[in-house]
């Protein structure tokens, strides 16, 4: 860390978005595993395809306690729309697409974070539903379990498909955000950019953690 | 040398329900007896399980002119050509045999039981004890060797024969003409053509168990066919997106070396 720098993230947050992620990966590998013939040999890694089929399903039970963790913790500040700001950001693309001489402020969150993290619930959700009822078939009428494949499916193309734009967008597409997720302290000229209107609120009620100066409030950020 | 395409006939008029290819089929595949349950039939087991892959089906049926007859059906594994067990097997167990049947191979099945979910005719079992589904594979061990699978070897009244696949639905088809009435061919019709044939004396829908128009689940085709796919399409997309991205648009830094200025307040 150095001078300049402000705390975004405490670790619970650090946690729940790790526990998501990596077992949302190792969903997406093990599941394209089953899937495709083509990507059966991805099950070598884990002793064989009956071994991945443990791996997939008991590894969905990490990903749904992280999925509640992720709802509970990020639903007031990510799950709901603020109108008529969050429009007003959604017209100009947040200036993600072309040049945009002032973008709109928001609040914690622009409405482009907001979609992606309502796209990850709504279908997180449907991902462990669906993947409860293929689990247990016999328990469930055969109607019903038959429609639980394809909507499983269309869970892994949008989550899987989203995965690789979160990626760029936390990383190369924002450079200095990434440290948001590890060390959870980020240049504040880049957090400025990007979330103007959150650090105005935070230094108004007296939040903002900088580096180098003295604690102000321990519990910023979030309460389990 | 080719194999040829087989198709076994079940020619249900001539059955007596001795049951001796329930017994041949239990032998030959060394599947064991179960305690089982009297449910007031002298159909036993009462439906088919893991270890008893085909079933003569006993069914009790009176027609709208009060006629009475004594059905028994042959249930077990049709060997579609468009099989939709096949289709979304996700290991490769099930898998077309040289013979055109549906094999399953053991030692690459997962226990998954999305076979079992996916059959139109309600086929595959699921053994808990072992974690796998089981199902009649028209004895590929025997038909491999040109010999006929142990039910065909063990039926008295040759209801049950098996050949080439022409053969034997013209033969099918000769034996309805002979039969009149409602006698119809089923199975030549729907996924693509079974390679267990019928000879039924009443109408499909008159059969317990008996789909009367048997198709691939539309749901199977939605998975297989349209998203999973488009699943790797819009993965790449989205991958391809990013990058032009990245080297049209750019990067969002602070500064005035940034390409967008806002935040400068």
């Amino acid at each position: 860390m150095k001078k300049g720098y402000v705390q975004v993230t405490d670790s619970y947050e650090r946690i729940i978005h790790w526990s998501l992620a990596i077992s949302c990966l190792l969903l997406c590998l093990t599941g394209l595993g089953m899937m495709f013939h083509t990507f059966n040999f991805v099950s070598y890694l884990f002793g064989g395809m009956h071994n991945m089929k443990f791996v997939h399903n008991f590894t969905g039970i990490v990903f749904f306690i992280a999925l509640l963790l992720a709802i509970r913790m990020w639903w007031r500040e990510a799950g709901v729309f603020v109108l008529p700001e969050d429009m007003e950001w959604v017209k100009v693309a947040g200036g993600y697409l072309w040049h945009v001489d002032n973008v709109p402020e928001t609040g914690k969150y622009n409405p482009g974070q907001k979609a992606f993290y309502l796209a990850v619930v709504i279908f997180g959700v449907v991902m462990v539903i669906t993947g409860f009822i293929m689990w247990f078939p016999a328990k469930f009428p055969v109607g019903l379990v038959r429609w639980m494949y394809p909507l499983h499916a269309l869970g892994f193309l949008v989550i899987f498909a989203f995965f690789f734009v979160h990626l760029y967008l936390g990383t190369i597409g924002n450079p200095g955000t990434v440290q948001a997720m590890f060390s959870g302290w980020m240049d504040k000229k880049v957090l400025t950019m990007l979330h103007p209107k959150w650090v105005k609120e935070m230094e108004h009620e007296g939040k903002l953690i900088a580096w180098g100066e003295q604690k102000k409030d321990d519990t910023h950020g979030h309460h389990a | 040398m080719s194999k040829p395409e087989l198709v076994k006939l079940i020619d249900t008029t001539l059955c007596t329900a001795c049951r001796g290819c329930q017994v041949a089929c239990k032998q030959w595949n060394e599947m064991p007896g179960l305690r089982t349950k009297q449910f007031g039939s002298y159909q036993n087991p009462p439906d088919l399980q893991w270890n008893t892959w085909t079933l003569i089906r006993f069914q009790e049926y009176e027609d709208a002119q009060g006629n009475f007859d004594w059905i028994f059906r042959k249930d077990g594994c049709m060997h579609c050509t468009d099989a939709a067990c096949v289709k979304v097997c996700p290991s490769g167990s099930l898998y077309y045999t040289p013979m055109k049947t549906v094999g399953l191979d053991h030692d690459k099945c997962i226990g998954c039981k999305e076979c079992v979910a996916a059959c139109p005719f309600h086929i595959p079992k699921y053994d808990e004890r072992t974690d796998k589904v089981y199902k009649c594979d028209l004895c590929y061990t025997r038909i491999r060797e040109s010999l006929a699978p142990a039910c065909v070897k063990s039926c008295p009244t040759g209801a049950l024969t098996i050949g080439n696949k022409d053969e034997m639905i013209k033969k099918a088809y000769a034996r309805v003409a002979q039969l009149g009435g409602d006698a119809n061919v089923y199975g030549d019709k729907f996924v693509g053509g079974t390679h267990v044939l019928y000879v039924l004396k009443h109408k499909p829908e008159v059969y317990e168990e008996l789909p009367a128009s048997p198709k691939v689940p539309l749901s199977v085709i939605v998975w297989k066919d349209l998203l999973k796919p488009l699943s790797l399409v819009a993965a790449g997309a989205a991958a391809a997106g990013v990058f032009l991205h990245y080297i049209t648009h750019g990067p969002k830094t602070p500064g005035p070396e940034g390409q967008d200025k806002k935040g400068e307040e």
